[in-house]
Order: C-alpha cells, then sequence, then structure tokens
C-alpha cells in the first residue's frame, strides 16, 4: 500500500476536468486507487469514479490523501502526483 | 393591451389579437430579434413523467439488463456529440461531455441503481431518478459555488438515460421538419451541440434571460428567440404551428389565418428588407442636413464581430465583457484568456475602436465563494460596486485590457458609477495597475480613456462632475429608466410602466447631454433607445449623435437618420419636452413619425 498527501494547487481545484483526468489516469492503473481530504478522512472516494471524485469538492489549496493499493501502486501514486503537481495541465 | 401598442413605439409590429380562435399568446423576453414561422418542437424534459412500477420478481434481471443497454447507447450517444463538439470548438469547451461520459461509466452509481432496481423491484427509470435525486441533495449540500454547479451536469446525464429508457422520443435533432421552432424549459449545452441548427428557425424556452444558454446560442447563430415563457412547455404540443415574434418578445400559438397572414407579411418585409439593409451599407449615417451620427455596435461576443462588420458600424460601442463569465464553463477566464478577447476586439474594431465594459455581474451570477442571494439584486452587490469588492477579479481584467490596447483603439467604461470617489479610486487602480505593467516592462497603454455609464439617477444629477473627470459618458438607458421609474422590467405586473419616452426619463437624458457638451466629452447612447426610431429622433433632437445598439438595427436606423434634419428633431424634441405624461410623449412623437415617416409603418395594425 502507497500513501501520499498532496495539496491541490490549481486555482479551480478538484472540477469536472481535472476530475476527469485524474479518474482516466486512475482507470490506467490495476491498483485500487482511494482518495480523501486530509482533514476529514472519512470523506474517501474511489478514484476509478467521477461523482465521488467531485463530491469530495476539493478546492485549490485543499489537502488530500492519495493511497494506492495493488500490483502498480508505486507506478500508480508517482503518476497520479504528478499529475495533481502539475496542475492537471492547466495553466493556474 | 391595444393601449399599450398605440402608445409604444416597440410594438408596432404586432398584430391585433383575433376574439374566436384557438390563438394564444405568450408575453416572454425577446432575445434575439426577428420573425419565425413555423411547426413546434418540444425538446423532452423527461423528468416530468416518469412511471414507477413494481416489477415481477421474474423481470428484475431483464430490468438491469435494459439499464444497462441504455447505459450503453447514451454513451454510444455521447461519444458521437462528443467527438463533434471536439471538432467543431477544441478540446478546452468538449471537455465538460467528457465529464457526462465518465459519469455515466461510473460504477459506483451504476452499482447503486442496479441495487435500487433488486431492491424495490422498480423499473429503471425510476431507479436512475431516484437515485441521481439523492447524489443532487448530497451535491446541494457541497458550499463551493462552482463544485456545487456540476450538479447540472449529473441531471443532463441522468436525464439522457431516462430519456432513452423510456423510448418516447430519440434525442436525435436531426429528424425534425424544415421549419422546426425549438420549444424547451431550458436549452442544456449538450442538446445545443447536437441540434442540426440549419433546420431551427427559432427557440422559445421556459427559462432564461439575457445571459441564459439559450440566449447566447440563439444570438450567435442569429435565430428569433423569446426566453422566459415560464409555461410554453405546456401550452403546445410538438406538430402544432407557432409564431415567434423576437422584436416584440411575443410567442403566438396556434395563430388565427389572420395573425398567419400578418405576420408572413413580415417575415417577408424583413427578409425583403435584409436584402435592401445590405445594399445600403456603404451610405454614410448622415442627415439630410448634413450632421453626421456614429453608429456603433453593442456586442456580448466576439462571434458576433462579423455581424458588426456585415453592417459596417462605427466600431464597438458597447462590449458587455461579462459574457465571458456566461461563456466560460470553468468560472473565471483568466488574464491571458480575457487579453486574446481584447486584442481581438481591438485588432477588428478600426480606428473607431472598442468600448469595453466592465464586468456588469451581481453577486449571484459569479461563482465565487460568499455571495449570498440578495433580496434585491437591483440595488444591491453588482457592476463596479462587486468589481471593488472582489479587485483581483477586477484587476485582471484590467490588466488584460491594458496589454490589449496595444493593439488597437481600446476605452473603459464603468458601469453602475454612482459618486465621484467610485470613478477616481476605478482611476487610480488603473494607474497602478499601468505603473506595475510598466515595471516589468510589460507591453501596455497607459493613457486609456476611461468613461462612465450613466444608468444610476444619482448619476444624472451629478454627471456636470462627473463630466470633468470622466473622458467619456455611456448612457444605459435601460438601467436608468428602470431605476428612475423604479421598475423590474422582468416583473409582468409593473413592466408597462417602463418607458424610455417617460417625461421624467426624457429631462434625465437631457441634463446628461449638457453636462457632456458644457464639459466637451463625448457621450454614446447604448441602450435600447437607441435602436427604436421614435426614440431616436428625440435623442438627435437633444444633441445625441453617437448610438450604440444591437448590430442588425443599424440599417433601419440609418434610414431613419438619412431621413430628417436636425432642426425637425429639435424641434420635435423641444416639442415632446413639454409634455408631462407619458401618453403624451408617445402620442405625440408617434404621431410625427407618421406624419414624416408614413413608410416606417409606425402606424399601429388596426388602422
Amino acid at each position: 500500500m502507497e500513501l501520499r498527501r498532496i495539496v491541490i494547487p490549481n486555482r479551480l481545484g478538484l472540477h469536472a476536468r481535472a476530475a476527469a483526468k485524474l479518474v482516466r489516469l486512475a482507470n490506467t492503473f490495476r491498483s485500487s486507487v482511494q482518495v480523501s481530504r486530509c482533514e476529514s478522512p472519512q470523506r474517501s472516494a474511489d478514484a476509478k469514479n467521477i461523482l465521488g471524485l467531485l463530491l469530495l469538492a476539493a478546492t485549490q489549496y485543499t489537502e488530500i490523501e492519495i493511497m494506492t493499493e495493488g500490483i502498480d501502486e508505486t507506478a500508480a501514486i508517482d503518476a497520479l502526483s504528478r499529475l495533481i503537481e502539475e496542475k492537471f495541465g492547466e495553466k493556474e | 393591451m391595444a393601449n399599450d401598442e398605440m402608445t409604444n413605439g416597440k410594438r408596432q409590429t404586432v398584430s391585433p389579437q383575433p376574439k374566436f380562435s384557438n390563438e394564444e399568446r405568450l408575453e416572454g423576453i425577446g432575445i434575439c430579434p426577428g420573425i419565425a414561422i413555423g411547426t413546434a418542437f418540444l425538446v423532452d424534459d423527461p423528468r416530468g413523467r416518469i412511471i414507477r412500477v413494481r416489477l415481477r420478481e421474474s423481470d428484475v434481471e431483464k430490468e438491469i439488463v435494459r439499464f444497462r443497454q441504455a447505459v450503453e447507447m447514451a454513451q454510444q450517444q455521447l461519444d458521437a456529440v462528443y467527438q463533434r463538439l471536439r471538432a467543431a470548438l477544441g478540446e478546452d469547451q468538449a471537455y465538460i461531455l467528457e465529464a457526462h461520459v465518465l459519469m455515466l461509466q461510473d460504477q459506483s452509481i451504476g452499482r447503486q441503481i442496479e441495487q435500487f432496481i433488486r431492491d424495490n423491484r422498480a423499473n429503471a427509470e425510476w431507479a436512475v431518478r431516484e437515485v441521481s435525486n439523492r447524489l443532487l441533495k448530497v451535491y446541494a449540500e457541497i458550499t463551493d459555488e462552482y463544485m456545487r454547479a456540476r450538479s447540472s451536469d449529473l441531471e443532463d446525464v441522468s436525464n439522457r438515460v431516462i430519456t432513452i429508457l423510456s423510448g418516447t422520443q430519440p434525442r436525435s435533432f436531426t429528424d425534425f421538419s424544415e421549419d422546426a421552432i425549438l420549444v424547451a424549459d431550458d436549452l442544456l449545452p449538450s442538446v445545443a451541440a447536437e441540434m442540426n441548427t440549419e433546420r431551427i428557425h427559432g427557440f422559445a424556452t421556459n427559462a432564461g434571460g439575457w445571459t441564459s444558454h439559450t440566449a447566447i446560442i440563439a444570438r450567435s447563430l442569429n435565430i428569433p428567440a423569446v426566453a422566459g415563457l415560464r409555461r410554453i412547455t405546456s401550452r403546445i404540443r410538438s406538430g402544432e404551428t407557432m409564431i415567434i415574434d423576437g422584436h416584440a418578445g411575443l410567442v403566438i400559438l396556434r395563430p388565427a389565418p389572420d395573425t398567419l397572414r400578418f405576420y408572413l407579411e413580415q417575415r417577408t418585409a424583413e427578409q425583403q428588407q435584409a436584402v435592401y439593409d445590405l445594399e445600403e451599407r456603404e451610405l454614410p449615417a448622415i442627415t439630410s442636413d448634413g450632421q453626421r451620427v456614429a453608429l456603433r455596435a453593442n456586442i456580448e461576443l466576439t462571434d458576433e464581430i462579423e455581424v458588426v462588420q456585415r453592417f459596417n458600424a462605427a466600431g464597438i460601442g458597447l462590449f458587455r465583457s461579462e459574457f465571458l463569465y456566461a461563456k466560460a464553463e470553468s468560472g473565471l477566464p483568466t488574464e491571458d484568456e480575457q487579453y486574446e478577447v481584447y486584442k481581438l476586439l481591438a485588432e477588428t474594431s478600426g480606428h473607431e475602436g472598442a468600448v469595453i465594459r466592465t464586468f456588469d455581474l451581481g453577486g449571484d451570477k459569479l461563482h465565487l465563494n460568499g455571495f449570498k442571494p440578495e433580496r434585491n439584486p437591483a440595488l444591491g452587490l453588482r457592476a463596479i460596486r462587486l468589481s471593488f469588492k472582489v479587485e483581483e477579479v477586477f484587476r485582471t481584467q484590467l490588466r488584460a485590457i491594458l496589454r490589449a490596447a496595444v493593439y488597437g483603439k481600446l476605452k473603459i467604461v464603468l458601469p453602475m458609477i454612482s459618486n465621484l470617489d467610485e470613478l477616481r479610486h476605478a482611476k487610480r487602480t488603473i494607474t497602478e495597475l499601468a505603473q506595475e505593467l510598466h515595471a516589468k516592462n510589460i507591453a501596455h497603454v497607459a493613457n486609456i480613456e476611461v468613461g462612465v455609464m450613466i444608468e444610476v439617477p444619482a448619476a444624472v444629477l451629478l454627471a456636470e462632475y462627473l463630466a470633468r473627470e470622466a473622458d467619456f459618458f455611456s448612457l444605459g438607458t435601460n438601467d436608468l429608466t428602470q431605476y428612475l421609474i423604479a421598475v423590474d422590467r422582468a416583473n409582468e405586473e409593473v413592466n408597462h410602466l417602463f418607458d424610455s419616452l417617460h417625461p421624467g426619463v426624457l429631462r434625465a437624458i437631457k441634463m446628461v447631454a449638457e453636462a457632456a457638451h458644457q464639459a466637451k466629452i463625448p457621450v454614446t447612447v447604448c441602450g435600447e433607445m437607441a435602436s427604436h426610431p421614435a426614440e431616436v429622433i428625440v435623442l438627435l433632437g437633444l444633441g445625441l449623435c453617437d448610438l450604440s445598439m444591437t448590430p442588425s438595427a443599424i440599417p433601419m436606423i440609418k434610414r431613419i437618420i438619412r431621413g430628417i434634419d436636425m432642426q425637425t428633431a429639435e424641434q420635435i424634441a423641444r416639442q415632446a419636452l413639454i409634455f408631462t405624461t407619458p401618453a403624451e410623449v408617445n402620442n405625440y412623437i408617434h404621431k410625427e413619425m407618421a406624419k414624416h415617416w408614413a413608410h416606417h409603418s409606425v402606424a399601429t395594425p388596426d388602422n
């Protein structure tokens, strides 16, 4: 199992387009991927499904925790963290 | 109503309502002018009529298969729409449909729906609605406004699945008749993207106003449209004949033969006029005694630049920048996004240039945290007040304008100014930003012209003083009339009182014109008055020879101007100012119009 904490850096937060990218990427891995809000860990979502992710309402500067578990868990967590750090490919 | 027609120049093309017929008339807000006659096509809103069925135990698994097939089909439809939209508008605009596709693929909601079918022996339509309603409730509790707004996407997707399940109407908009008029509760973006617009001649919707999706789509396609009809979807069935009068904001259902004939003639005249108008394109806008009048364009979207040029407008007199928000799916437009838009305006609006009005938004339209619905939005946190409150949004916009002004002639106009402090504060901010840009060595224009919108009564009374510090005035007659008479145009109990020829309004306009002339600053009239023949004559008579209007009105106004001399206009204005009731002013002006310009059919049709 891999765990990593990361702050949502982009201005619009984990909005529809960003969430769509995250879901697409998560689905390329075999590991399970969970995302939760650090300040309220009971709010957790399966990153392979978009509706739960959107319900996290992770706005800019929200700290989230990613948890991957499975055969490619390290590759998955690296790739997903990179996507978020790069602001989902958005300018700001 | 009949009385209204006689006294109000805006209603001149409306036919009298017959007494015995099936005809029905609904009034809304005309969001794109023109007349459309055609066959109603109701875009189904499946939410209203879902049947709940308790299935037999043996049918439950079949129902789950049916549900999965519907999802599969929705997926195919959305993929096709997504491809089309991406090809037409690019990745950035199409992404919202990608989110829709992912919602369909969402396994957790799929499982919940299947569970609901099993537990309740429910039919799939019921299950889809029930489960998505539950989710929508959760969404409603999200505090971030933008995130919360995504619930409309979920609704859009679940409606699509329900529609497929009910099998009532394929959502293929390629198979309607040649003369379809689209009737809907509101136009959803995904529906709009699917439409075969060549066959659509008009739009009529229950919801919406000037800033709705419907309005933006209708205007960019130049299709006659009326919104805000509230109950049209329950008043007409698909296949019935209907008429849209986008000028008057009127929809006529099942027109009587006389009404139909009247509008067919109107439409023919309009089409002939359109050809003729373009032929007159090159003629200058000068009165018969040689007074030049500037006819400029009011626009919301850069898509309209082509229309501005087609009608040979003298630049853009008013760019309503807040439509950048209405259009942006992803919230606030960035500085660079705005810069690109303003740069395009600067490059294409020639030596007359473009006047950009800074965001005229109310707190409810802006996707920011912390703004609660206001009890009285017209008097609330809107326009310049909101800009000062969210200063970074304002600064971002101003920076984008200052940078873009390098590419042509841009001016800034500030909406809802009610005192001198607001003007001074805005000008100071602009100076600061110019200094910052200078320090950073970023190309910009430092000495940009800054004007104020005169639309608040206090600004009229202070016009003399504002004129000393503003570079120009823009006279927003719609809001000014609303605030002077204290009447909400969207309220049908009182909107008959709205009248820009009201003696009080005319006196206010005269004050503004005099203050501007005294200080030798230009003043542009950019409300609807500038596009109504009778009102234009009064404006000219008051010395207001700079008008900005919806581009398609330019040919008609040019014809009026070319047919009048200033002396007559001044005489009419002077006389109009003697009257003390709105009815007297209106009657007088329409009589004068009929006398001098009989061919403009200002006479009421029942004459």
